[in-house]
């Protein structure tokens, strides 16, 4: 094995088991020995976050595993993420996330924007209790290719109508696909409320997502 | 023959036919009724009735039912509370409007918008170290004005004898406790990366959690019959961390305390877990627990109430399972009354099913869809079950 290997399987392994101090570590290391950051986040990161993905859905994983797994991606990406800008990398499409206004759970978004960004969107986070008006001011002004929307209540779940209807209403609804997610979500929900998919989790959002602006 | 609710609800947990199935609302939290439907449904049942709080508590927002009501809505329990410590109750009374709510773990709430609180006061977000642990000024479990009012309160019930005591004293469930002192998702990251940490913290709050769990049986004394304590395991597709995990590191924990209650009380143990804990209810059966709540039914393997029953059903009771999710929030009353006869089927031969809603009816449900709810209960309820209201 190279030592580039190696320092990828190093990289692999930090990600998967929630090493954040390691996963800098290695990062820094590889960069420091020339190696491109896109082949870090490819060929090592993105890897490992799918890998605990499937582990996540066969069950043999569960939240803190996966938790701690994205934290650790964050803190790599975080050195990462100016570089891969920098480097001009075209991304695979702009995501804008926020929790609904009224709602501030957010471990599952925070889940999915790391997944996504993971492999390979913009991901602009507009946090938790998100009024209407900001995602549709985040439409006009960001033009995203997809709105997510998280709701952890069956009452806060009542958002995602209103603010479909605003997006309507402001004229940007066919710019732009809307996933929705969060424990009241099933497709029965995204029917009525008019959305275009939903993921159940953070590791199947990316699959959504792609699914939904026609990406393999 | 008709029973008293007390009877009912014993014989059902007796694993007995009594003569209905038993409601259990308004007893708690997780049993209980938000403000909003509270108010609709007195002004629907013309009750005048104030508009109070479990656990004099208006930043939780479930509604301290009234006699009246709880009457008619047919609960068979009624609940003895534990209260914040007088001073901080009186501490939030006087705070500024709007400020976070600071409970005596020194975690709180935020309003995020008028009249929605959410707990985002995390005071160990950063701990780490035993150390930080030890230095943390931990509440005073002894002081007498948390549980200054229970003895009283369940010796008049006991006295006259009408319904099943339920004491529920407020989230002394040391893995909410840690969500509650560090977020939930650096909690769950600890129990990952810090292991030792984590169990030290569960182990310190499960300290505090026995100290007051003590005084409150010790008032209590001989009467109450039921004790409701839990921790929340589940999700919407499975668990919140793996059984392995849950074995190692929780359940022994949970085992412990439900030995301590069981040293002091032959009160039966409730315990409370939403979402999918499919995977565990052979472990918590192992450890003493006797009534399971809330069945949430839009939850994973919950869904199969059938299994449930077949396998657990003649050691375990069900006390939930009224879907909050879709039919009791959107739902037509009939669906509603279609629901509960669909679940009472299911989970009510041979006693070891007391209705509820899964969780908090929340503000937006409709009160006719409470009053379908109850209303349905009598006339499917009634047993021998098949036969419709006598």
């Amino acid at each position: 094995m190279t030592g580039r290997e190696q320092l990828l399987d190093g990289l692999y392994a930090a990600v998967l088991s929630g090493d954040a101090h390691r996963a800098v570590a290695v990062t820094r290391e590889g960069l420091g020995d020339g190696v491109e950051p896109t082949v870090l986040l490819f060929e090592a990161m993105i890897p490992a976050l799918e890998e605990i993905g499937r582990r996540f859905e066969t069950g043999e994983v569960f939240l803190p595993e996966m938790l701690v797994a994205a934290n650790a991606m964050q803190g790599a990406m975080t050195i990462l993420r100016p570089l891969i800008v920098a480097a001009g990398v075209e991304t695979v499409g702009k995501f804008v996330m926020g929790t609904v206004a009224g709602d501030i759970h957010d471990v599952g978004k925070n889940l999915c924007n790391v997944m996504l960004e993971g492999a390979g969107f913009e991901v602009i986070d507009l946090g938790i209790n998100v009024p209407g008006p900001t995602f549709v001011d985040a439409i006009r002004e960001l033009e995203p290719d997809v709105v997510g929307m998280s709701a952890f209540l069956t009452t806060t779940a009542l958002e995602f109508a209103r603010n479909i209807e605003l997006i309507e209403e402001a004229g940007l609804r066919d710019r732009v696909k809307i996933l929705i997610g969060g424990a009241p979500v099933d497709q029965a929900l995204v029917d009525t409320v008019g959305a275009d998919g939903f993921a159940p989790d953070a590791s199947s959002a990316v699959r959504v997502t792609r699914s939904v602006i026609g990406l393999s | 023959m008709t029973m008293t609710s007390r009877e009912r609800v014993l014989a059902a947990i007796r694993h007995e036919e009594p003569d209905r199935v038993p409601i259990v609302l308004g007893v708690s939290n997780a049993t209980g009724i938000k403000m909003t439907p509270y108010r609709e449904l007195k002004l629907r049942l013309g009750i005048a009735a104030p508009d109070d709080y479990l656990y004099a508590w208006p930043e939780l927002g479930t509604a301290a039912i009234d006699e009246e009501t709880m009457a008619r809505l047919g609960s068979d329990v009624r609940g003895v509370l534990d209260l914040e410590p007088a001073s901080v109750l009186e501490a939030n009374r006087a705070r500024a409007p709007h400020a976070d709510y600071i409970d005596s773990w020194g975690s709180g709430a935020t309003e995020i918008r008028p009249g929605d609180w959410f707990p985002m006061v995390c005071p160990l977000r950063s701990a780490t170290t035993v150390e930080e642990l030890e230095e943390y000024p931990w509440p005073d479990m002894d002081d007498p004005t948390r549980v200054a009012h229970v003895a009283e309160e369940a010796a008049r019930l006991a006295a006259e004898n009408r319904f099943a005591i339920m004491a529920t004293p407020w989230l002394l469930f040391p893995l909410e406790r840690a969500f509650a002192l560090q977020g939930m998702d650096t909690f769950l990251m600890n129990l990952a990366l810090r292991p030792d940490f984590a169990e030290a913290l569960l182990w310190r709050i499960q300290e505090r959690c026995k100290i007051l769990m003590g005084h409150f049986l010790e008032a209590l004394g001989p009467n109450v019959d039921i004790i409701k304590i839990g921790d929340d395991l589940g999700t919407q597709e499975s668990l919140l961390m793996s059984p392995d995990m849950y074995r190692r590191i929780l359940k022994p924990i949970h085992a412990d305390y439900i030995a301590f209650i069981r040293e002091k009380t032959e009160a039966k143990i409730f315990f409370h877990t939403d979402g999918d804990v499919f995977p565990l209810i052979d472990d918590l059966l192992e450890i003493g627990v006797e009534i399971l709540n809330p069945i949430q039914t839009s939850a994973g393997k919950m869904a199969n109430l059938e299994e449930l029953k077949a396998r657990w059903g003649d050691r375990l009771t069900f006390c939930g399972g009224i879907d909050t999710h879709r039919v009791l929030p959107g739902g037509t009353p009939d669906e509603v009354r279609a629901e509960v006869g669909r679940v009472i089927e299911i989970l009510g031969p041979g006693g070891g099913y007391l209705v509820s809603s899964v969780h908090t009816v929340m503000n937006d449900v409709p009160a006719e869809n409470i009053m379908a709810m109850v209303d349905a209960v009598q006339e499917h309820g009634t047993y021998p079950l098949g036969r419709g209201a006598p």
